[in-house]
């Protein structure tokens, strides 16, 4: 009984539900927004301090936020579009969230090889993201 | 001088190894959420601990056993066998956690996938409690987590907004619902009251050899020691509170936790604080593999402990060795570590009156405990725990269930 109690929520937590209609389609939507620019927020707070963090630290940082990342996406591709509608929210959010890995791999790669290039217009970027990001998200309050 | 000695070496232990990965995640990801409106649930947490503690380290210094060889004597083979099932459990997933801590703390500090660390972590830990004496290896990781006090200097020096976080203490700033805000009131009472705290603590008792005599060490390290080491706890969730929430920033990996001691003091404040974090998850890893076997043995009568050899307990080596082992393999799925750890929060919390009722029982009754049974204070606020903890255990999984887990 007790194991059953643990494997239901964790297959709860893993599994993305439907969505019934645009409105719920969006909200969705919008999680997912506001859980890329969490991400993107805390990668900009890293790089911008890239100086005082040790490597293996920022290595194994940026790895985590590029993992979280891609399952985020990957929880959200998973929900069928209910209209035309929603097929264009899709789009959209898929940009900004592929656009927010496609930074922090970047980032990790150049870790990972020496140290980051540009450190400020890497953190200049990313804010610009995040703001991109937290608007989508205050369009489709979830 | 020896005495005085003696008492501050274990207050010392008794706040570094307060902290385990459960602490760690717990009040980093609240703090990140809710600021600092659940730190009153530290608070209660803190004073629930005590109180339970007290009376578990009581029973052994005065009967010389500790609470839970009792449990089965006193209530019968069969309610013996439902907290038994229900703490070995809940210990076994808290071991994978802290297991699985110990090896991201690896990471952090080499770069190298948690994975490959997890074997040896568990390796490792075998051998310590194979070989290493009880009392060495209790100070060394208690004094180690010791290094855990750079998130409460990181607080201070990251310049927090004290008018903030203190509204923040009676005004929760997340528009989370009431569910989530209750689910995570529950994960923060189950890391603050973790069960086997109280099984390594009675039975550490008994492999000290502790008398009437102790009674005062064993208080001044509960008393003082625990508080502090809450103190810490409230530190990382008011680091986090200060860094991320004004940022957005939800926390839900060891990596970001950590990351407000870098900001404060640069590479010596991460290596400082990975240190920590690894004497504290590396140290419980020892606690909760020892508390499994001490529950095991205890209930089936079996020889255990350390201050015999471990010949003369071969059933009880034999189950720390096995419970390392399923650990490690549970980790070794992939299976986050901070998933499992937010899971053995709520699942304790659902199981807090197994554990702390019979410790209340035991503590009451003159057969065991003669003049030493519990004051009237003690019975007061033992029962307005018991009654708390029944809420929060009928709450803790369908909370669970209604939040998917607080997401």
């Amino acid at each position: 009984m007790r194991r059953l109690l643990l494997i239901v929520p964790l297959l709860l937590a893993g599994c993305a539900s439907p969505a019934w209609n645009d409105a719920d389609y969006g909200k969705k939507a919008g999680a997912t927004a506001e859980a890329a620019a969490s991400s993107v927020a805390l990668v900009r707070l890293a790089v911008e301090h890239e100086a005082r963090l040790t490597r293996p630290y920022l290595q194994t940082l940026l790895t985590e936020t590029a993992t979280a990342l891609g399952s985020v996406d990957s929880q959200f591709g998973a929900v069928q579009p209910p209209s035309e509608q929603a097929v264009e929210v899709r789009a959209e959010i898929t940009e900004l969230t592929s656009e927010a890995a496609e930074q922090v791999q970047v980032l990790l790669d150049e870790v990972r090889l020496r140290e980051i290039a540009e450190p400020e217009k890497a953190a200049a970027d990313l804010a610009a993201l995040a703001d991109r990001l937290r608007a989508f998200a205050e369009r489709h309050p979830s | 001088m020896k005495r005085f000695f003696a008492v501050t070496l274990g207050i010392l232990t008794a706040i570094g190894g307060f902290v385990d990965i459960g602490d760690l995640v717990a009040n980093a990801l609240v703090g990140s959420r809710f600021g600092m409106s659940l730190a009153w649930v530290v608070v209660v947490g803190v004073v629930g601990i005590c109180l339970f503690a007290e009376m578990a380290g009581r029973v052994a210094a005065v009967s010389g056993r500790p609470v839970f060889d009792l449990v089965r004597e006193r209530l019968g083979p069969r309610a013996g066998l439902l907290n038994l099932a229900a703490s070995f459990g809940i210990n076994l997933l808290t071991l994978a956690a802290e297991i699985g801590g110990a090896a991201l703390a690896l990471e952090l500090a080499t770069g190298i996938d948690y994975l490959l660390w997890v074997p040896a972590v568990g390796l490792v830990a075998w051998l310590v409690m194979w070989r290493v004496r009880f009392e060495t290896m209790e100070r060394v990781f208690g004094l180690a987590g010791l290094a855990l006090i750079v998130f409460l200097v990181a607080f201070f020096a990251l310049g927090p907004d004290y008018g903030e976080l203190g509204h923040q203490l009676t005004h929760n700033p997340s528009d989370d619902g009431a569910a989530t805000y209750w689910f995570y009131a529950v994960a923060l009472l189950g890391a603050a009251m973790t069960p086997y705290e109280v099984f390594f603590f009675s039975s550490g008792g008994v492999e000290e050899r502790w008398t009437r005599r102790d009674l005062g060490v064993m208080r001044a390290n509960v008393f003082v020691g625990f508080p502090l080491g809450g103190l810490l706890s409230i530190a990382i969730a008011a680091c986090a509170a200060t860094v991320f929430l004004p940022r957005m920033i939800e926390v839900d990996t060891l990596g970001q936790m950590v990351l407000p001691a870098g900001l404060a003091f640069g590479q010596i404040g991460l290596a400082l604080v990975i240190f920590g974090v690894f004497a504290a998850t590396f140290g419980a890893t020892l606690e909760t593999a020892l508390s499994s076997g001490y529950s095991i043995s205890q209930y089936f009568g079996w020889q255990w402990g350390k201050y015999v050899r471990p010949r003369e307990a071969a059933r009880f080596h034999a189950t720390l060795l096995v419970s390392t082992i399923v650990a490690v393999a549970l980790i070794l799925t992939t299976i986050d570590p901070i998933k499992v750890t937010e899971y053995s929060l709520v699942f304790s919390a659902a199981a807090l009156p197994l554990t702390y009722l019979p410790v209340l029982m035991i503590a009451n009754d003159p057969d065991y405990m003669g003049d030493r049974v519990n004051g009237r204070l003690s019975n007061t606020l033992g029962t307005l725990y018991m009654i708390l903890l029944m809420v929060v255990a009928v709450a803790a999984v369908p909370l669970m269930l209604a939040t998917k887990a607080g997401q």
